[in-house]
């Protein structure tokens, strides 16, 4: 390059924003220019200074509570879309007409099922308990170690959460100070699980 | 498939599929650069963790829109510039008072729980005795959003000047002119601790 090079160009090189060709062409540029190669020099510097101070990269606190929350609100959000796409009805005359017919069908198709359940698996109505909503659930870790996985058995009406890489429960650790009461001792002490009180402890 | 930034696309084209955990994995492969860069920007740590979430939920909606173009990083630096200008105007006309950043402080949870998120030390906390950090910090308080935005996207997050034109909606010449009244107005203002380096 013989020219002096357009005002962007030399910014850019300055800035080490240049490649391939357009860089050879300013290096042999500047080769005769010292002042500025010593400007590029001191843009260097500069950004060395800024960046030792203001941090490139600053990692969210409790990252992979960060990254479950986003996880959360996608699932919620591909539920709620999923819902306007179904409930906008086609704006037709006939709408009026269609509407009481399928209501109508709808109930009618409805105590049906219902019926033919009802026969067919009796055992699954305990006690008129209302039937388990399907939750798809997304078991958060804060150990990023442990692994959960769930298992529903809607037959056995039980849920199992199996967690990977707990680790091993201390002999030392006494289970029954810390979450589990019998009933016999709630019994002969009521207040077990609540605070003590310091004043009717001493009397 | 490797760590490094440069197979963004195998991940970016599964989690297009609806695949979600191709999707956390571009999520903490970007998470830090993404809060750094909102952090520096609204200087509050409690909004830049609520806006960055808000940008990789964004991102997700947005991403079958994403063509390979330009690099994944440089669309989601795109999609922060967009979340932070929408808050910043609504911040304004709602008038909010500050939130509180207390609520993200860890010494509110039991240290001794098995449940205690884990996090890294935030820069606040390696820095906290730092006077330059804070004088830089205020420095760049002082620039307008874009020039602020300008400085910190090319001479911190390394990005080109093509990829700001990108990230701002601007011409290349536009960025050219914000970083250099930018970093003029920095010097200008930091003067003592840049000559003291």
């Amino acid at each position: 390059m013989n020219t002096t090079p357009d005002e962007l160009t030399l910014a850019r090189w300055l800035d080490d924003d240049l490649d391939g060709a357009e860089l050879e062409a300013m290096e042999a540029w500047a080769a005769k220019h010292p002042e500025q190669l010593a400007a590029r020099e001191e843009s260097r510097r500069w950004r060395g200074w800024i960046t030792t101070a203001v941090p490139a990269e600053i990692e969210p606190p409790y990252a992979e509570f960060f990254n479950h929350r986003i996880a959360r609100a996608i699932r919620a959000n591909s539920t709620s879309n999923a819902t306007p796409a179904l409930a906008t009805p086609a704006r037709t005359p006939w709408r009026h007409f269609f509407i009481p017919l399928t209501a109508c069908a709808g109930m009618v198709i409805a105590f049906l099922l219902g019926a033919r359940i009802q026969s067919s698996h009796p055992e699954i109505d305990v006690a008129g308990a209302p039937r388990a909503i399907p939750v798809d659930l997304l078991p958060y870790t804060p150990d990023l170690d442990v692994e959960a996985e769930y298992f529903k058995s809607p037959g056995a009406a039980a849920m199992v959460i199996v967690l990977n890489g707990v680790g091993a429960i201390p002999d030392s650790l006494e289970l029954i100070q810390t979450a589990s009461v019998s009933q016999e001792e709630d019994e002969e002490r009521p207040m077990a699980s609540a605070p003590q009180n310091p004043q009717s402890s001493g009397s | 498939m490797t760590d490094g930034p440069d197979d963004d696309l195998a991940w970016v084209s599964r989690a297009q599929q609806g695949d979600a955990r191709a999707y956390d994995v571009l999520v903490t492969r970007h998470r830090a650069k993404i809060h750094a860069m909102i952090r520096n920007l609204i200087h509050n740590e409690t909004d830049a963790w609520d806006l960055s979430q808000e940008v990789f939920i964004k991102a997700w909606s947005a991403l079958p829109r994403f063509e390979s173009k330009a690099r994944f990083s440089t669309w989601l630096y795109r999609i922060a510039h967009n979340t932070v200008y929408d808050w910043t105007r609504k911040r304004r006309i709602e008038a909010v008072d500050e939130l509180d950043d207390g609520l993200l402080d860890r010494e509110r949870i039991d240290p001794a729980s098995l449940t205690t998120p884990s996090g890294g030390e935030t820069p606040d906390q390696q820095l906290s005795n730092s006077e330059l950090r804070r004088k830089i910090s205020a420095a760049l308080a002082k620039l307008s959003p874009e020039h602020r935005e300008a400085v910190l996207l090319k001479d911190v997050q390394g990005l080109a000047y093509k990829e700001i034109a990108e990230v701002m909606s601007c011409s290349i010449g536009t960025v050219m002119s914000r970083l250099f009244y930018a970093r003029q107005k920095l010097q200008t203002l930091l003067k003592d601790e840049y000559d003291t380096r």
